[in-house]
């Protein structure tokens, strides 16, 4: 039982990672809070119902076209619609974001109808043990890929020109503009690769859970939970967060019962901000 | 100049109360669908003017805000429930918001800006949570129902016009006087800056948890009301995040710190609201999200505060013109 709770905890938490990283960076570095994220996580999902249906391909690799597709979306988005807001504060990211998520979700809503889609995978049933827990064998995969696409969008931060140039500009923003870095332009890849792993975490999703345009308010609340647990901003930060948080809604659901989950989740963020604004682990300079 | 202030307050002053009269005697000549959409938008109007005393004066987002309408719909509909006539369950609703806006904010007014923001959307979802799952008091995730009143549903519709009409004018008179009272000043010195106004010896604190217990009063009283209206409640439906960002577009809208601009918001809003469900319906969250954008946009000031400035425009041009020909 112990084992089993555990395996699964880390299992979504891993899940909840990658979903959590994206939103921690829009967040984080560009400035915005992202009340969409929900809605492009979902679309992820529904983007790889369509590429199983029509092309019976496999959600792990429609995950790349999830992630392209919406970070093409993340960039016309920004341009568009949140660049020219920017200098009006955090709250009118707020409000803006919020009516992207009102528009996607109708969208969805006419398209797909409010029911609950699943991806019916050949091998969905199968699962290997582990000591003497049992280990879904979608869950494994999806886990073992978001540490993968953790760990990459980690070296693109770090290695990269461009990566480096993200950092810069959430580290100072004058100082990275006074030694040639296009600001507006590193905000923008930015948010769109926080987009662009919503869509990938969707596919992600959508090879283990069934989804609806319902989850659209449940998972920015989830992803709130995690970017404030980890430190906004901060890649290793959200991963930890989200382990944190899919360890504290396992134990809670076994402990307490699972109607509680989403309120032990608030609980836990509400105590955070209150005692570490800025993060478990996060370090200060990037809030 | 002051002079000329208090005329044009007594215009304005004179107009609302024409307006006031005109809208007591509304009902008789409206149909019941109409009395129904007035009293959805003079609700909406003073949850707005709640976030607008927050907001529009003090800087401080309360995105979670819905709680209090949550908070003040079912404690009416537990009283109630318990055989308490309604008049005698609303001053428990409004003291219950106020107590427990009062309890959260000490920890949460700490937090500034976005932060502050989050905190109170986190501590309505957990309310939200307690008030699904807390079965034997609240009725559960299913919902509660409260007692009906026995006489005509238009009678009924009337009272509850009149009510919200009521509580509208008193939240906006109120609001209007603690704007321009001493505590008002601290309020919006707290907006301007707050560490300024801490340092000129403004106790900050206090005037921050007051400024949201007096939102969260009026907030639960328009949801007490609510509750009796409606006569049913469910938890995800008085608790909606989207309540608070309905509010917050009004208020954007008419303009966030103006007195009036939340009432003209909610016209506004809730017309464009109608229009859109009677007229095409399955596109009403998306014309929802299009007229948001439009407006952050277009008049991201709001309608009375893009007014204002026009009017102000005007005096300064025809000021330039008396006295250039004075010359």
């Amino acid at each position: 039982m112990g084992l089993q709770m555990l395996i699964n905890a880390i299992l979504l938490g891993g899940l909840y990672a990658l979903m959590g990283i994206g939103f921690s960076l829009q967040w984080g570095i560009s400035g915005i809070i992202n009340l969409s994220y929900g809605a492009m996580v979902i679309l992820g999902s529904y983007i790889s119902l369509i590429a199983f249906d029509l092309l019976s391909m496999d959600p792990f690799i429609s995950l790349i076209l999830s992630g392209a597709i919406l970070f093409i979306m993340g960039i016309l988005i920004y341009r568009s619609l949140l660049q020219p807001l920017l200098k009006g504060g955090i709250v009118f990211t707020l409000i803006i974001t919020f009516a992207i998520r009102l528009i996607i979700e109708n969208i969805m809503l006419l398209i797909w109808s409010a029911d609950y889609r699943t991806i019916r995978l050949a091998y969905a049933g199968s699962n290997f043990q582990f000591g003497n827990a049992f280990i879904p064998l979608t869950k494994f995969l999806s886990f073992i890929l978001a540490i993968v696409i953790i760990y990459v969008v980690y070296l693109f931060m770090n290695n990269s020109k461009i990566g480096k140039g993200i950092q810069a500009v959430a580290l100072d923003k004058e100082g990275a503009q006074a030694v040639g870095i296009d600001v507006q332009k590193m905000y923008m890849i930015n948010f769109a690769l926080g987009t662009a792993l919503a869509g990938i975490a969707g596919s992600l999703w959508a090879s283990i859970y069934s989804f609806s345009p319902h989850l659209l308010g449940i998972i920015v609340g989830k992803v709130f939970i995690i970017a404030i647990l980890g430190g906004l901003g901060n890649i290793w930060g959200a991963a930890a967060g989200g382990l944190a948080l899919g360890l504290a809604e396992t134990s809670g659901a076994t402990f307490l019962g699972s109607e509680w989950q989403e309120a032990i989740g608030m609980i836990i963020m509400v105590i955070v901000l209150l005692v570490r604004p800025h993060g478990l682990i996060g370090k200060k300079f990037f809030g | 100049m002051l002079a000329k202030n208090n005329n044009y307050n007594r215009n304005i002053l004179l107009i609302i109360a024409v307006a006031v009269v005109v809208f007591i005697f509304l009902p008789s000549i409206l149909s019941g669908y109409y009395v129904r959409i007035f009293t959805a938008i003079f609700m909406y109007a003073t949850i707005s003017q709640g976030m607008n005393l927050m907001f529009g004066y003090m800087g401080y987002l309360p995105f979670g805000n819905a709680m209090f309408f949550g908070i003040g719909a079912y404690i009416t509909a537990i009283l109630m429930g318990k055989g308490f006539p309604f008049i005698a369950a609303i001053p428990f609703a409004a003291l219950t918001a106020v107590v427990v806006s009062i309890i959260l904010g000490f920890p949460v007014l700490r937090l500034r800006g976005h932060y502050f923001a989050i905190a109170t959307i986190g501590m309505s979802g957990a309310i939200l949570s307690i008030a699904q799952n807390a079965t034997d008091i609240t009725g559960g995730a299913m919902g509660t129902t409260l007692p009906i009143i026995a006489k005509a549903p238009g009678i009924v519709y009337n009272y509850f016009y009149l009510a919200m009409l009521g509580l509208m004018v008193v939240t906006t008179l109120a609001i209007y006087f603690i704007v321009h009272s001493r505590f008002g000043y601290a309020v919006r010195s707290i907006k301007a800056n707050e560490e300024a106004a801490n340092s000129m010896g403004i106790n900050t604190t206090f005037y921050k948890i007051s400024t949201w217990a007096i939102s969260a009063f009026f907030t639960s009283l328009a949801g007490a009301l609510y509750a009796y209206w409606m006569s049913f409640i469910a938890p995800d439906e008085v608790f909606n995040v989207m309540i608070a960002v309905h509010t917050i577009v009004i208020m954007l809208i008419g303009g966030a710190g103006t007195v009036l601009g939340p009432i003209i918001g909610a016209f506004i809003i809730e017309f464009v609201s109608e229009v859109t469900w009677g007229g095409f319906m399955e596109y009403h969250l998306a014309a929802l999200g299009i007229a948001t954008i439009i407006i952050v946009f277009f008049v991201p000031r709001g309608v009375v505060g893009t007014l204002t400035d026009m009017v102000k425009g005007i005096k300064i041009a025809l000021n330039k013109k008396v006295g250039v020909s004075n010359d």
